[in-house]
């Protein structure tokens, strides 16, 4: 027992560090994600309740986990005596000798487990990253919703439902078999990567999306520690990291934005750059070739740039984009493919490829809108470029990102 | 679990006119499914096309109409179903990917109701 800890200043992190593992293992064990996870808020009640009186038990975690299964039990013979079936017997209380065992040999990890249950790919799209951030991470359904820039009710309804076409169509709570891994551990990527590029969208990285960015740093890194042959999850890890380096240099002075060429290598995080090439080394030599391990490459090729007065690596980023094109056919690469084909061939030669871009949808496409009007004011062409900006503008865009746009129509306007 | 396998696909492909030799090749890969799912198949059928289909609707009030054809014209039908107990959703999903099409359609998977269990909102 550690007498000076206050039990208020212990609770609360001790819930968020161990409360993913506590869930998981509760899932895994009775196959029921809201019974895992009603037994762990029960857990922490009851902690809140007793450890003021009882002083801070010596192994916080191993206590939550004790308390949540005890109060899982409880519910399921509950549950068994409702249904008028014989309840399960009870299991042996722990010994003195068990009480002494740490969280780390007490709890097995199961997250892994839970991560693919959550992004099976029978569970709609658009709750799998929430119902990962909720159980995995122990993120509330207010911040998720924040983060989502949704409703509470209507972000709490989907979990719901996503919860019960688990249970209810009987979704395994296993690692997928060798043959099948590929296919689902795309899924988690795809899934995490979708709610990354809503975080990173947000440079200003002062909205909602900020702190949900640092909790992909984590969740990418459990991903790795918990598959660390996967190539694709350590590309995916490289991935965030090197674009979370960054995040300090996206903004200026004035709050606008600044382009990545023009950011300064001196403000990136080098830490974070470091891991990330640690983790892209690795996803190379596992033979992570995915359109995901290319854009993770760009972003490292990037990175290594170390000051403003080293060139530009345009010429590089082309050669990727060019391979990228070759695996993910779509107006995103596209769109980034042209803006290095103006840096390397010529500003002629990026709108020539911009005009050749396919049409539908394009017009309310805000980034087509960016890249062009930076094309053609390059180009010379200032009276086409401010509409340009214009449109741009007028389709949603950040604050950071508007400041910037506008700064830019000036210069031609003027 | 149990689940159904409802098999969707556009009947007229099947129609008189249509290559027969495709035809009995689909067939014979639905009676090499079904000796291969083993133990898992509790039971499947073909049905017969929708224009032998009849319709009992019950409205608003208990009402009843009798109707000629399928509840709903859809570009597919439902043309034949695999019973099928396996222990999960993933072994599920595992044999319907084997289920034979004759050239695009749709297999949906379907939990059945177990004893004691209710539909609930």
């Amino acid at each position: 027992m550690a007498a000076e800890d206050r039990p208020a200043d212990v609770l609360g992190p001790a819930a968020r560090e161990a409360g993913g593992r506590i869930r998981a293992t509760l899932a895994a064990r009775f196959r029921d994600l809201d019974l895992a996870e009603d037994a762990f808020a029960e857990a922490c009640v009851r902690a809140a309740q007793t450890w003021p009186g009882e002083g801070v038990p010596r192994d916080p975690a191993a206590w939550l986990y004790r308390a949540a299964f005890r109060a899982a039990l409880d519910q399921r013979r509950r549950q068994a005596v409702r249904l008028r079936l014989q309840p399960d017997p009870p299991p042996p209380s722990p010994t003195a000798e068990e009480a002494l065992v740490d969280d780390a040999r007490l709890i097995p990890d199961e997250r892994l487990r839970l991560i693919f249950v959550c992004c099976h790919p029978a569970v709609a799209v658009e709750a799998r990253a929430a119902l990962t951030l909720k159980l995995v991470c122990g993120l509330s359904t207010a911040e998720i919703a924040d983060a989502f820039l949704i409703a509470e009710p209507a972000l709490a309804q989907r979990l719901v439902r996503a919860k019960r076409k688990i249970a209810e169509a009987g979704v395994p709570f296993e690692v997928p078999s060798p043959d099948g891994w590929a296919e689902r551990m795309d899924a988690v990527l795809s899934t995490l990567e979708i709610a990354y590029a809503k975080a990173h969208a947000d440079a200003a990285g002062a909205g909602p999306h900020a702190g949900y960015a640092e909790e992909m740093l984590r969740l990418t890194a459990l991903l790795v520690q918990l598959a660390p042959e996967d190539g694709e999850a350590r590309a995916m890890a490289a991935l965030v990291r090197y674009a979370e380096a960054r995040r300090p240099a996206r903004l200026d002075d004035t709050g606008a934005m600044t382009p990545l060429s023009e950011q300064d290598p001196a403000l990136w995080r080098r830490s974070l750059i470091l891991e990330a090439n640690v983790h892209l080394a690795e996803a190379e030599r596992l033979g992570a070739q995915s359109a995901r391990a290319l854009n993770a490459a760009i972003h490292g090729v990037w990175c290594s740039r170390r000051s403003l007065s080293d060139p530009p690596p345009w010429r590089r980023v082309l050669i990727l984009y060019d391979a990228m094109l070759e695996r993910r056919d779509d107006v995103v690469v596209r769109l980034n493919r042209c803006v290095a084909v103006a840096e390397v061939k010529g500003v002629d030669a990026g709108l020539t490829e911009l005009s050749a871009l396919p049409g539908p949808g394009l017009a309310r496409f805000q980034p087509y809108h960016a890249v062009r009007a930076d094309l053609l004011r390059r180009a010379g062409r200032r009276a086409e470029a401010a509409e340009a900006y214009t449109c741009a503008l007028d389709l949603a865009a950040g604050p950071a990102e508007r400041l910037w746009l506008e700064r830019m129509r000036r210069q031609v306007a003027d | 679990m149990q689940y159904m396998l409802l098999i969707y696909e556009d009947e007229s492909v099947f129609a008189s006119t249509g290559d027969q030799a495709a035809v009995m090749d689909v067939v014979g890969k639905h009676m090499a499914l079904s000796q291969s799912m083993g133990a898992a198949l509790v039971n499947g059928a073909g049905l017969k096309n929708t224009d032998a289909a009849t319709t009992v609707r019950t409205g608003a009030g208990g009402k009843q109409t009798l109707h000629d054809g399928p509840f709903a014209e859809a570009r597919e039908q439902l043309g034949g179903y695999y019973l099928i107990d396996v222990p999960d959703l993933d072994a599920a999903i595992a044999l319907a990917r084997q289920v034979p099409l004759y050239a695009q359609g749709a297999i949906e998977i379907r939990p059945l109701l177990t004893h004691g269990e209710h539909k609930n909102g």
